[in-house]
This record gives structure tokens, sequence and C-alpha cells, in this order.
């Protein structure tokens, strides 16, 4: 590794908007950064013009940010390596990287998505393609476009070392953002993920022209979703209330600016997913996401209604209507445990009084 | 260990234990000496409370009140040498002793009277042929000689799977059998309690752990000790389960206590710029057909998972005298050990190239591990939070690699395919009531069972050829259906003090529940049952 100890040095791998975003934030506050992209016309602009205008239009980026396609140059360079790629080719790059990165290195992933296989989290991807151990995952609310106007934020860093947090830390925090760390990685990976299939419904809300008591509740039984499946995939219930979770769900569900959210509302003038997709250049992460939920749910035992919905949504053809309608029918549900309000339940310990209740109920009490 | 080196090890750690006592009591946060004097005292006190059987319980007693005493008026330099009195008792306490001339006798003596102890010799054998070599009991396969060449390019850890007390010797007996110099271990204090055992294991290389001491400042004796025999570049031994596995168990969730001292002791010798820096972990899995203590060690894991769920009925009172019953009931009984050799991996968990020794990632490329503990400026350092993830990794890397290594036999196949078609038939009843249930007294036909056992034997030779884990030599392996539950129903029938299932006419009746789950719970782990499910189901 070149980097004196004095200067701080990163890398971003993925020229994307959140990828150019988190470049820029690290070289303000006080790294060299190389952005790594293939693109060529792009590393151009950045170099020579401090800007993306395909991602970040009208936002100047810092001098400091060195835009390159050359992987083993931006990789070799930094002490941290920030990975923006879409969860479609994330671990094609890693592989890549693998070649030219050592065990000295951080490696964090800013990519919220799995893969849909074995449910495989992009963090995990790092640990499998490259020798690198020291990994990470950065998650929040974080829209790129208000990041680069300055609105003040919080982020999460994740990962089971403090080494990793603290060096990352050291990079991003600066006057409009706050880091915090934590020791979940799986939590954090989780819920960065699953919140884009909540904000494609909740963009769906919205384009219905529902109000914020539709949206409220979306969100809230949303989240009730988010924590049940990490919690089966080993999460710490907490995160699902913390930045990573309720923080991330709040941000993309509100924002038009929330690529998911605007698939969604696409979704709700009764566009295909095909045609919703046509006309944006942003990968919507969501609608991975939703195939690999659903695809994993059943053998986690985790029920997943409104997943399922989006589910049916984008890839079952169904309209926008009939899927609330078939929500909104579900049987009502006690809100922590999720048992159904009026199925009579067994009494445990005795038959009697199973019996009794059951009885009760058939006469209609 | 050989005494020369013992001693300069236990002068090491002492130090180095010491240091750190009274570095840590200089921070702002630490723990003052007689602090943390009196917090080894209250947990030494504790432990005499409850362990009335202790040999030593009467002496340990005054000790600890000769210690309270003296602390309540001394001046901080006599604190400090209190300290140093307690650590020193603790390291005398756990060290080893290495009489190279009994090493010599008990690995002479062990290949004879293992076989009469373990083997399944009948009193006729016996006279008629002799006493058998030991290589007829124990059978060493795997990757030796990547074993022994780690040895020679560094020190090796051997963790082996843990099932038994007859662990430690069949262990020993293999690593002197594959050539290797005796290996340092960490045995527990009861299997110094036989006189005879505790001559053995003395001289083997054993030094003492009790594991009824929870002094955190007898832990890090206990650990620095490994660490410093380690960094002396001698072998050591490590049961990582840390017990032995109650539940029958391929052991998945690990303690790692000493295990991290194999990458503190890398460190330590990258620090000291060593030419064999190296520290290698080795898995292996000891295999057995019976396991001597099953029936207390299967009522032990139900009695702490079930808790208020499991009501002890049987008369305890009544359960036979262990070692007796065991060599009575072994009579008859051609049963081998199977010791499988793992392979190499680093104090990270990465593979490790048999040839060159170098690390390799998953595609194979090589890795500079010195680089995961290195500081900005290239220099090696110990950093505990980081280390402990290390650690951690290394150890599930452990954990798979003692699924992939393990051996199936005879004994486990048919009582988990007995077990798993109980399940179904009593489907609805949890393991606690199905244990009740058993088979209701109507068994089952053995034509069902041997086509039943066809199939998880099927399955099982899928795994095998991807690597995910082995068949044992011979019956096992020739997937002779009806010749496996036989060999499966002498073991049972010849060795527990209740045969675990029997014969009889054209039907097997499962006799001890608890004795199926636990034979049958050494193929978990490996996705069976959902797979076998709709074939185990069939109505009979």
């Amino acid at each position: 590794m070149s980097g004196s100890s004095e200067k701080k040095t990163a890398a971003v791998l993925g020229g994307g908007s959140w990828g150019t975003a988190l470049a820029h934030l690290m070289a303000v506050s006080g790294a060299d950064v190389r952005l790594w992209m293939r693109n060529d016309e792009r590393v151009q602009e950045i170099n020579e013009h401090h800007a993306n205008s395909r991602y970040l239009k009208g936002k100047p980026l810092h001098e400091n940010v060195k835009a390159t396609t050359d992987l083993r140059e931006a990789a070799s360079f930094a002490e941290v390596i920030i990975v923006a790629i879409p969860s479609s080719n994330f671990r094609a790059v890693a592989y890549e990287l693998g070649e030219v990165v050592s065990g000295d290195q951080i490696l964090i992933s800013a990519t919220k998505g799995f893969e849909a296989e074995h449910l495989t989290r992009m963090s995990q991807i790092l640990r499998e393609e490259t020798c690198c151990r020291k990994v990470g995952a950065i998650s929040g609310p974080n829209l790129a476009d208000e990041v680069m106007d300055n609105h003040p934020t919080a982020t999460v860093i994740a990962s089971p070392m403090d080494e990793v947090i603290e060096k990352a830390s050291n990079l991003l925090a600066g006057p409009t953002l706050r880091v915090y760390g934590n020791h979940d990685l799986v939590g954090v990976e989780v819920m960065g993920a699953l919140k884009n299939i909540i904000a494609i419904a909740a963009g769906v809300c919205v384009g219905m022209d529902y109000g914020q008591n539709s949206l409220a509740m979306l969100l809230t039984r949303g989240l009730a979703e988010l924590s049940r499946f990490g919690e089966a995939l080993g999460a710490d219930r907490m995160t699902a209330l913390g930045l990573a979770g309720l923080g991330d769900l709040i941000a993309t569900c509100a924002s038009p600016l929330s690529r998911n959210n605007t698939l969604g509302r696409k979704l709700a003038t009764g566009m295909t997913l095909a045609e919703a997709q046509a006309d944006s250049i942003k990968v919507a992460e969501g609608v991975n996401t939703t195939y690999a939920a659903i695809k994993h749910a059943s053998r986690l035992g985790v029920d997943m209604p409104i997943t399922r919905a989006v589910h049916a949504l984008l890839f079952e053809g169904y309209k926008p209507s009939d899927v609330l309608a078939r929500l909104m029918s579900r049987a009502n549900r006690y809100e922590h445990s999720e048992v159904p309000i009026d199925a009579p339940r067994l009494v445990e310990g005795s038959v009697m009084d199973t019996a009794l209740s059951v009885a009760a109920r058939n006469r209609g009490w | 260990m050989q005494n020369t080196l013992r001693d300069a090890a236990l002068v090491e750690v002492r130090s180095r234990v010491l240091e750190a006592c009274l570095m840590q009591s200089q921070l702002p946060s630490g723990m003052p000496l007689d602090v943390l004097i009196n917090d080894t005292l209250h947990h030494e006190r504790k432990r005499l409370e409850t362990d009335r059987k202790s040999p030593t319980r009467a002496e340990d007693f005054a000790y600890w009140d000769g210690i309270k005493h003296r602390l309540g008026r001394s001046s901080p330099d006599e604190v400090r040498d209190i300290l140093q009195t307690v650590i020193g008792r603790f390291t005398e306490e756990i060290r080893g002793n290495f009489n190279p001339f009994l090493y010599g006798v008990a690995t002479k003596v062990m290949p004879k009277a293992l076989p009469v102890l373990l083997n399944a010799m009948s009193p006729k054998r016996l006279f008629s042929r002799g006493i058998p070599d030991i290589s007829e009991t124990i059978r060493i396969q795997g990757d030796v000689d990547a074993l022994k060449k780690a040895n020679e390019r560094g020190t090796v850890i051997l963790t082996p799977t843990h099932c038994s007390n007859l662990d430690s010797p069949v262990i020993g007996w293999a690593i002197y059998a594959m050539g290797l110099p005796a290996f340092t271990y960490g045995a527990g204090l009861n299997l110094f309690s036989n006189p005879v055992m505790s001559l053995f294991m003395r001289n083997l290389g054993a030094y003492r752990v009790d594991r009824g001491k929870t002094a955190p400042l007898y832990k890090d004796v206990l650990k620095e000790y490994a660490t410093v025999s380690l960094e002396l570049g001698q072998p050591n031994l490590f049961f990582p389960a840390g017990t032995r596995m109650r539940s029958g168990q391929v052991e998945q969730r690990l303690k790692l206590g000493l295990m991290s001292s194999g990458l503190r002791a890398y460190i330590n010798n990258l620090q000291k710029k060593k030419q064999n820096p190296n520290i290698y972990i080795v898995p292996c899995t000891l295999n057995y057909h019976l396991v001597l203590e099953a029936e207390s060690l299967i009522e032990d894991h139900l009695q702490r998972e079930g808790k208020s769920k499991y009501i002890l009925l049987e008369d305890e009172g009544s359960r036979p005298r262990k070692i007796l019953n065991f060599v009575q009931n072994l009579i008859n009984l051609e049963a081998r050990i199977t010791v499988q050799i793992g392979d190499v991996i680093d104090p990270f968990g990465n593979r490790v190239d048999t040839d060159s020794g170098v690390s390799l990632d998953r595609h194979g490329r090589t890795i500079d591990i010195k680089k995961y503990v290195t500081d900005r400026a290239g220099d090696p350092v110990h950093l505990p939070q980081r280390d402990r993830v290390y650690t951690q990794e290394a150890g599930e890397s452990v954990a798979r690699e003692f699924l992939r290594h393990n051996v199936v036999v005879t004994t486990q196949l048919v009582a988990f395919t007995l077990w798993e078609t109980l399940k179904h038939r009593n489907r609805g009843l949890d393991t606690y009531r199905l244990l009740r249930a058993g088979d209701e007294g109507a068994g089952i036909s053995v034509g069902a069972l041997v086509e039943r056992i066809l199939r998880v034997w099927e399955a099982l030779r899928k795994r095998e050829q991807r690597g995910e884990l082995h068949l044992e030599q011979g019956v096992v392996q020739s997937g002779d259906a009806a010749a496996i539950l036989q060999q499966a129903l002498r073991h049972f029938g010849t060795y527990h003090a209740h045969p675990v299932m029997v014969r009889r006419g054209d039907r097997v009746f499962c006799e001890d529940m608890k004795l199926l789950l636990f034979y049958s719970n050494r193929l978990r782990g490996y996705g069976l049952e959902k797979e076998l499910e709709p074939t185990l189901k069939e109505v009979t």
C-alpha cells in the first residue's frame, strides 16, 4: 500500500450517483480519493470538469476525487475501498478486485441488495471473492442528491471489527454527515436491501393518491416484515429501529428522489415493470430484492405479505388495485404475535379450556 | 513439552501475566491490583463452596483464607507480591510434565493396552491369536502427509472433535503412530483423577485444566501458557468444543478461548521475526461406532436442553458402573475407531496449500497473511477485538471441516434412518414426546428399514462425492443396506446396558430412544432431514 500515514486514502468502485457522492464526501473530509468506473468519457468529465453529469447533474465534485478506469491503480492506492456496484454486477467486480487487494485493506459495501440464489449479502461476496477480512457495509438515510447538497444526515457503518468502523468513519464523517457504528453487519445489510421493497410499495401508494394514513400503515407494517426477516437471518431486532432500518425506510419512502419509490409510482399508473424500467438509467435494486426475498421467505419461515404483494405486482402481472384489495382483506391479527384475531386458539396445557373456548366461539359469543 | 522448555514457558507466562496486570492497573479505568486479587479470590471461594469433591478443597480454602488475611494489611509492594504468588500458584497447577522415559514406556504399552480396552475382542480370540496390534483398532486416514509437512514448516494445533473420555488416549496414540512428536494439551482435571490415566496424561505432554475455575485471571494464565508453548514451537492439541458433545452431534459451536492463542502466538512470532512463524490448525474427527459414555451424555443433554419439559423417571441409581460395563460389553465387538485428519488451515481460517504452506483464498490465489495483522507502517500488532473476529472466522472454518471430515459409520446411519422414520410416523410430536412414545412397541419391518437405509445411504453417497463427508471404509462404503443394518444391530445389541435396537423375527424394535437420538444426531447439519422427508414419510 502506498498511502502514507498522514494522508488519508480511499477508493470507490462504481461511478453511479451514490458511489460518486461517497467519493466526494471523503474528499471533502480530507482524503485523496480514486473513483473507479469503466466509462472513459465519464472519467474524463470528472477529472477535467469535476462533475458527473449523468448521475449527479449540476453537483460539482471535490477536486481530490480522481477518476480512473484502472482497477489495480484505484485499489492499490487506498487503505479503504468502498464498493458501490449494482448487485447484479457486484460479484464480477469483487472477483477482479480480489486479484489486486491484500489482507490489510478494508472493503466496504455501499450496495443495498442480495444475490438471489443463496440470499448472499454484498459483504459476504467481498469475503468470498477476495482475501480481505476487514469488511463492512455502509447504509442509512443517504439519498445521493441530498448528500451532495450538504443536507445534514447520518449513516451507519457496520462491521464485526472496530477497526473497520473506526477507519471508515474517519474518512466519511464531516460537518454534514454523522457516522454511527454497528456490529450487526447482517442486520444493517438486510435492512438496507429489504427497505427497497417497501419503497416500491410506498411509491405505488403515493401514485394511487392515498394519503398519510395509508403510507404510515405501509411503513410500519413494512418495518415489521423487515424486522422478522432480519431476525430469521440472525440480525439484531434493534437494528430495524436504527438508521439503517427505520431511518432509511423513511427517507426512501418519502422521497421522490428514490429510484424504488419512482418505480412504484410508475407502476401505480398502470405501467408494467418493463415499461417502468425502460426510461430510467438508474438501477432500482428493489426489483431484484423482491425476487430474492420471496424466493427465501418460506424457507426461513417468515410471513411477508407486503413483499408478496410487490412480487405479484412486479412479476405476476397483477394490477395495483387487486394487490391492495388482497392485502386489506387479510385476516386481522394481533400486532406483535401475528396471530389472527378471530381464529380459535389452542390453550396450552388444557384440552378442557380449548374445547370450551372453541364451543363459545361456535355459539357466536 | 520437554521439561527445560516447560520451565522456560512457565517463567515467561508468569512474567507476561504479571506485567499485563500491572499495566492495566495503571489505566484510569483499570482494575487495581488488590481488586483483581479479591475478584480472583471471590471466584475461587465460590467454586470451593459448590465443588465439595475437589481433593484439594481444604488446602485451597486455607490458601485463599491466607491470601485474604494478608491482603487486608498490605502495602502496594506487598500486594504486588501476593499477586505474583497467585499467578505462580495457577501456573504450577496447570504445569505439565514430560518424562521422556515414561513417554517411551507409554507409547510402547499403549498399542497393547488400548486394543484390550477398546477392541472387539472376545476372550477366546484373545487367547487364540494373541493381543492384536493397535492398527487393527484405530484407523488413521486423511492427509497425514499434509499434517507432517505443516509440523515441519511451522507449529501445529490439532483440533479434534470430542465425544468421549477415550478421545485423549486415542488421539495421543494416533499422534505417536503418525510419527509426530508428543503434543502439548490441556486435559480436564477429571482425566487426572484416575491414577493410571493421570500418569499417562502427564507424561504424554498434558497440562491440567480445571474447568471449575472461573476466575478470569486463571483463564488468562491458561491461555497464555498455550500461547507461549506454541511460540516455543511446541505443537498443541485443543478440543475446540471445550467439553464432550452431549448431544452426539458434530460440534458446530466452538469455544474460541484457547484457539485464539494460535493467532496470538503467530503475531508474537512475527514480532520476534521468527524464521518459521506460521501456526497451522489441523481439524480432525474421531469416529466411533459406539460411544463409551453415550447414555450419560445424552441424558445430560436432554436435561440441559429440556429443562422443565423433561422430567427424569428412570432410577439414576440403577445405572451400571460405566467402565466395568464398558469392558464387559465390548466383548464380541469388532469396532474400529477412525481418526480422520482434515485439511490444514491458518489461524484466520484460510485453506493452506499442502506443498508450499502458503494460505490460499477461495479462488486459489495466494494470500500474504501477515497483512491481516500489520498496522499502517507494516508492523505486526495485536488488536484483541480484531483478533477475536479472526478467531471466530477460524472457528467457523474448523466447524465446517468437522462436518466435511465426519466419517459415517453403520450405527449412526441406521439410528438416523430409524429416528427419522419414527418421527414421521408420530408427526406432531416434539422431540421430548417422541422420546417417550418410541416405536410404540410396533417396530418396523426389516424390509422397510433396509429400503430406507438404502435411501439415506444414497443421499449420503451424493454428499460424499461432493466432498461434504466420508463414508467409513468397508460395509458403509459398499452400500449393502442389509449388511449395514446387520452390523449396526450387532453393535447396538452388545454394548449398551439396554440395546439401542433389536431384531425379533422380521421386525426391528427400538429399545432406547435416547440412545437412538444420540447416534442419529451425528448426521445432523447436512440437510438430510428435509431431503429425505418424502421418502421416509411413506406409510409402512
